[in-house]
């Protein structure tokens, strides 16, 4: 029998939250082949996005750890692979860019890919850096892109510093980019004093922060109908 | 009271023997920008020479007033010798700890060269460990990674993460290969004469793996290191670990050291008051950002009053202390070290 919406919905989260890749790709073509079910952007934000909220909330209660949550997030770029081709621009709510990187120093990028599921959920433009970037090519990288928001993570203190420049120098060239900071040194405190405009506030990961914003995002959606 | 040297505080300190008062020194990498900026050296070559390791080594013990000192700076040293290449970031302005650029994108494609011992840096550790060693007024520690921090040094952490779920035998065979290299050069370390070593799992704490996990994936090669050594050796983790103090508590070392996640009160019941803990306070955010040097003395007294053994920073000292901060860590163990700690009783 054919699934329901809240069936296929319920379907796709589950999918996610169980790290399977290969029913997160069925459901996702099983979507493209209903389409008086439910839209693509619907699967996504509701059911994929809404998996991702649940892997968080596992994870904040010590259920799941990072290689889970590695795992859940293999599963829903195995969907967004096949459902966003199919999201018309109109329907992409945002249509924004970020740039996003490790910076200079840093050769960990697990907590900056988290947060860059973040926006390629939301269906953002993303110029992914990388990790160990140099400061300057965050700087170029905007101006070239004129991107809205530079995204930086630094997941030891010994790199921290570095994001302190990068915002003076974004700042001065392009006060209306937004920054935001993330990574496990990264406290409030720290974000304000370096000018930054957001930072995830985790103070041991990105991950559960990273997750929380897709939650948010998905309010965001929800509020805009 | 006599009064012991130095080197012989913190020997008898990890043979539980009475001391006169609390040793004050670190496991991990102890150096300060003011000593490699009275060398006349910038930051990135310090890793890069025997001479200049281990000097600044010593100045930064010196200038600081700590009984031991503790090379290398850098996590990179084994992860180049295998094959990885290094970063120096020789022309940065910032100070950045040397990092390697490449790591192998699969498990089957790593390929341990037999003689990494004599790769790259590793010859030149050694050297500024002996010349640490024949210099005797500090008691020389030796850091190492653990086999799982070492892999994903060397592999993408992602792929490790993943492959101990999805792909566990092939990571359990290579965590095994990685295990082999800790041995090796710890080892290596041990026959050149240091007092004091300390494996470094700090990948392994619960922000990512799960108790049980590190029960299965991690416990078996750290409890397999301790038991190759006969030099007091520490097992230390990052982040968080209040779930895996009696896991850590079972691998053999001599001494288990934590940062300021972990909720020390707690950890010292769980273990009692035989075992040697070290920790735990903040290096960043105590010794360089703290204004007040009061403020790093309520720190380290809280550290004695929650039971450690020895105050311990829980992470690299992040070399642009302020020289004020660090003196009040030292005075304060100075002073309210001459009390018995749970472990390590005064003469």
């Amino acid at each position: 029998m054919s699934k329901t919406k809240e069936e296929m919905l319920k379907a796709l989260a589950e999918a996610v939250v169980e790290y399977d890749e290969d029913a997160c790709k069925e459901l996702s073509q099983e979507v493209l082949d209903r389409p008086e079910l439910l839209t693509p952007m619907e699967a996504v934000m509701n059911g994929l996005a809404a998996g991702m909220e649940e892997v968080g909330r596992l994870y904040d209660t010590h259920e799941y750890f990072v290689p889970e949550v590695l795992m859940c997030a293999d599963a829903l770029y195995a969907g967004l692979g096949i459902l966003r081709p199919h999201i018309p621009k109109s329907d992409a709510g945002v249509n924004a860019q970020v740039v996003i990187g490790s910076i200079q120093g840093d050769v960990h990028d697990i907590g900056k890919n988290l947060v860059k599921m973040m926006f390629d959920v939301a269906g953002w433009g993303v110029h992914d850096l990388g990790r160990d970037v140099p400061l300057e090519q965050f700087v170029e990288k905007q101006l070239d892109t004129n991107s809205e928001v530079v995204a930086m993570s630094a997941m030891m203190t010994t790199t921290m510093l570095g994001m302190k420049k990068v915002i003076a120098m974004i700042k001065e060239k392009n006060p209306e980019c937004l920054i935001m900071l993330g990574g496990a040194p990264v406290t409030k405190d720290v974000a304000n004093l370096f000018g930054a405009d957001g930072y995830a506030d985790s103070a041991g990961n990105a991950v559960s922060e990273g997750i929380k914003m897709i939650g948010r995002l998905r309010e965001f959606q929800a509020a805009k109908k | 009271m006599a009064e012991l040297t130095s080197k012989e505080r913190v020997i008898k300190f990890f043979k539980k023997e009475p001391i006169d008062t609390m040793p004050v020194f670190s496991g991990m990498g102890t150096v300060v920008i003011q000593a490699v900026n009275e060398m006349g050296v910038k930051f990135a070559q310090v890793h890069t020479t025997a001479e200049l390791l281990a000097g600044s080594a010593m100045k930064s013990s010196e200038m600081c007033g700590l009984d031991a000192v503790c090379i290398p700076y850098d996590m990179a040293t084994v992860a180049q010798a295998v094959g990885c290449g290094l970063t120096l970031y020789e022309n940065s302005a910032d100070i950045l700890y040397p990092t390697v650029p490449n790591k192998w994108e699969t498990l089957e494609a790593v390929n341990i060269p037999a003689d990494f011992m004599k790769r790259e840096r590793m010859p030149m550790v050694d050297d500024a460990f002996k010349i640490l060693v024949k210099d005797g007024r500090f008691a020389v520690g030796a850091w190492q990674l653990g086999p799982f921090t070492l892999a994903g040094q060397i592999i993408e952490l992602g792929l490790l993460l993943k492959g101990a779920k999805k792909n566990k035998e092939a990571v359990e065979a290579f965590l095994t290969k990685m295990t082999d290299i800790v041995i090796e050069s710890i080892k290596h370390y041990e026959s050149l004469g240091v007092d004091f070593l300390n494996i470094r799992e700090m990948g392994s704490g619960t922000d990512l793996l799960s108790p049980k996990m590190w029960n299965s994936l991690i416990q078996p090669h750290l409890t397999r290191i301790f038991s190759e050594l006969k030099t007091p050796a520490v097992l230390h983790i990052c982040g968080g670990t209040d779930m895996i103090v009696p896991l850590m508590n079972q691998c053999g070392a001599d001494a288990l050291s934590f940062d300021q996640k972990n909720t020390l009160t707690k950890t010292r019941e769980v273990v009692g008051k035989d075992v040697i803990i070290l920790g735990n306070f903040d290096p960043y955010g105590t010794l360089v950002q703290m204004e007040n040097p009061e403020d790093v003395k309520a720190v380290v007294k809280k550290c004695i009053d929650d039971g450690v053994d020895a105050v311990w920073p829980g992470c690299d000292l992040w070399p642009d202390v302020k020289m004020d901060n660090v003196k009040a860590w030292v005075n304060t163990v100075r002073e309210c070290g001459k009390k018995a700690s749970p472990a390590i009783g005064r003469l």
